[in-house]
């Protein structure tokens, strides 16, 4: 037997098991990682100091460590809380709100979808597809070019569209399986949001609705959906269908099994999905700026207010954005228990 | 309650799993759905339970015809392979689900789920979740709530296949005292012939689909109807030899056996079971064979022989000993010889 010595780059470069890091390794990997950890954290602790500094401080250079760098003064803290009082509250309790609300709306409505791709194998003729497409362009033609009226042209076409999938819907062979309607619903998100922000402005001003909570929840909810319904999806693949069918025979109904069963059993995925689409619907900026103008102004449009005439106000913008990060990290560690694994341990088997 | 099937089928597609299943079940009556996997057994008892639409025929459970009533109406049980456990349930959520969703008051579902517990000797895990239990344990529970209301049916499918070999046969006893102290038909799925045998009243054989026969364990073992069942059952299997009938002897290239009877004549199958057979001095043996292999077993031996190039196992003395390829007898009780027709393979009766 040929047993290389060990040497002692040999200890440092050879890791002891398959489960453990060499010596060498595990040094270069903490430092790197302490490293990107500088990189992730000193933004925030900027963040956090400036919004304690006074005007002339943030001017005056590079001053990190408070009391002994500068003075920390709450200036700012009051500016925003006092000063700009209901002004700030405003935009905040509108964000809470927007946000929140879209999230549970999304994430539900999201989860039905994904739960419907998973369980129900959908066949939707490609021949019905195409027309549907027509007869839509048909009745949007004889609307504005024509001038028919609405009301009449509308039920028309739906009546005419029945007709024809009863009576050569089946002479199609063409269909669209599950795959393909996922692939559709993500597709809707590789669109980049600035291509719809016309259309959805004209959509709100045109109900009345600009400038309300609905209108961005709506939006919201519209433009989150996709990844809500990718992300769940995979989640729901993985109960297994033996528990549903136990759940069936049992004596429970398709939403009773939804919401007792399938919903439980998929609480590490809703408590994830659920803080990604908070934070989406928390930060989004472009479509708020078209949509919210006062009144239901949510708080990116407050920080990025800051950034006026008079030039970037770093000290206000802090305080701000260090207020609009407090309920996130919240949520997170609130859901952050729930997303653990292993919940369909003993389900089946074993 | 008394079960039917009439003409059932079922195809997925091209694929006929399920060909002109006709039971008749009796009330009370433990049925086994004996076959190897992809048999269709598991798809015949899916379509009693109503997880799986029927492609023609009819089911009725009692007076009703439940050919196309939903599970939750059918008011039957079923105990999965898997079990299909709530995970996130404890052990008396778990076997109190179905009262549950009947909207049963809360101190009769809870003396009801101690009732069942205590059937099944699960009255201390209670409070348990099923990641916490073992194999035998969350077998037990599936059990239990099978049992906690009083199905019209009980659907076993497989539920001790999970199971180690030792727990397997303690089960197998306690289920068949519960099937007759509860006196509810019961429909049980297996591939375990020595399980169909030990449980069944009586015992219905499928092969691709089709029934071979349905009788009593005994009959299935002594009077098979066909060659597939007289291979099937048993273990060693009985065993078949080929050759031709003339005078009344059954005659095979080295030796023959005298028929009782009168005999049909022409080429035909020979099936005796391995007890059913003596190993004798070559010179007064009505078969000649030469032994291939021996193998002690602890109260017997397994003696394979070579009798035409062809396998014939039979059981002998446990203190039996010879060695490979020395020439042996082979005598047999012709009154418990079976024939079989050689093109359809069924049973020639005599």
């Amino acid at each position: 037997m040929n047993i290389p010595e060990r040497t002692l780059l040999r200890r440092l470069f050879m890791p002891y098991d398959l489960t453990s890091m060499a010596p060498a390794t595990k040094v270069l990997v903490y430092t790197l990682l302490v490293l990107w950890l500088l990189v992730v954290l000193f933004p925030l602790y900027w963040l956090f100091i400036t919004s304690f500094k006074l005007p002339i401080q943030v001017n005056d250079g590079p001053d990190f460590i408070p009391f002994i760098d500068f003075e920390p003064s709450l200036h700012a803290w009051h500016y925003i809380f006092f000063e700009l009082g209901n002004d700030t509250f405003r935009p905040y309790l509108n964000s809470v709100i927007v946000a929140f609300c879209a999230t549970v709306a999304c994430v539900l409505v999201g989860s039905f979808a994904a739960y419907a791709l998973v369980r129900i194998q959908y066949r939707v003729k490609v021949g019905n597809v195409l027309a549907f497409l027509v007869l839509l362009g048909l009745t949007v033609f004889t609307v504005t070019s024509l001038g028919a009226p609405l009301f009449a042209a509308a039920p028309v076409a739906i009546i005419l569209f029945v007709f024809f999938v009863a009576a050569v819907g089946r002479y199609f062979r063409r269909a669209l399986g599950n795959d393909d309607i996922l692939f559709w619903i993500i597709s809707n998100r590789i669109l980049p949001p600035v291509v719809v922000v016309l259309p959805v402005y004209l959509m709100f001003q045109r109900l009345g609705l600009l400038d309300t909570h609905i209108a961005l929840i709506a939006t919201y909810t519209a433009i989150n959906l996709p990844i809500v319904v990718w992300l769940m999806r995979d989640f729901f693949a993985g109960i297994p269908l033996d528990l549903e069918e136990s759940a069936q025979i049992d004596g429970a109904s398709r939403l009773r099994i939804f919401f007792t069963i399938v919903l439980p059993l998929a609480r590490p995925g809703l408590a994830a999905t659920s803080l990604l689409i908070l934070i989406l619907a928390w930060n989004e900026y472009l479509l708020a700026l078209f949509i919210s103008t006062a009144d239901a102004q949510t708080m990116p449009m407050l920080v990025a207010a800051q950034n006026a005439t008079r030039g970037p106000q770093w000290w206000y913008m802090s305080v701000l954005i260090v207020i609009m990060i407090a309920p996130i990290v919240l949520t997170a560690a609130l859901l952050q228990r729930h997303i653990a694994r292993g919940l369909l341990i003993g389900a089946i088997k074993g | 309650m008394r079960v039917r099937m009439i003409d059932v089928q079922k195809s997925f597609g091209q694929n006929e799993v399920v060909k002109n299943l006709s039971l008749d079940i009796a009330d009370g009556e433990l049925l086994v759905l004996l076959g190897e996997s992809g048999c269709g057994k598991t798809t015949a008892l899916r379509m009693v339970a109503g997880l799986e639409t029927v492609s023609g025929g009819t089911i009725e459970i009692g007076d009703h015809d439940v050919t196309n009533v939903l599970p939750k109406y059918r008011n039957v049980a079923m105990v999965f392979q898997s079990y299909a456990l709530y995970p996130h349930m404890t052990v008396a959520k778990n076997i109190g689900y179905p009262l549950k969703l009947r909207g049963t008051p809360a101190a009769e579902l809870d003396a009801a789920v101690r009732a069942a517990a205590e059937k099944v000797h699960l009255e201390d895990l209670l409070h348990r979740y099923p990641r916490q239990l073992s194999g035998g344990q969350r077998q037990r529970v599936a059990l239990a709530r099978a049992m906690v209301r009083t199905p019209s049916v009980f659907l076993m499918d497989e539920p001790l296949s999970n199971l180690d070999a030792k727990l397997r046969i303690a089960m197998r006893v306690e289920l068949k005292r519960l099937q007759s102290e509860l006196g509810v038909t019961t429909i049980y799925v297996t591939h375990d012939q020595v399980e169909a045998m030990t449980l069944a009243h009586r015992v219905a054989v499928m092969d691709e689909g089709v029934l071979q026969q349905v009788a009593p364990p005994k009959e299935i073992y002594d009077d098979p109807a066909n060659l597939f069942v007289a291979r099937f059952i048993g273990a060693p299997a009985m065993n078949i030899v080929s050759g031709a009938v003339e005078d009344g002897r059954f005659t095979v290239r080295d030796g023959a056996v005298p028929l009782a009877g009168a005999a049909p004549s022409g080429s035909l199958y020979l099936g005796f079971r391995p007890e059913d057979a003596v190993l004798a001095p070559v010179e007064e043996a009505m078969l000649r064979a030469r032994i291939y292999s021996t193998e002690m077993t602890g109260n017997e031996t397994i003696v394979t022989c070579l009798l035409n190039e062809e396998q014939v196992v039979v059981r002998a003395d446990k203190d039996f000993e010879a060695s490979m390829d020395t020439a042996v007898g082979i005598n047999l009780d012709p009154a418990k010889a079976r024939l079989f027709d050689s093109e359809s393979g069924n049973r020639v009766r005599r």
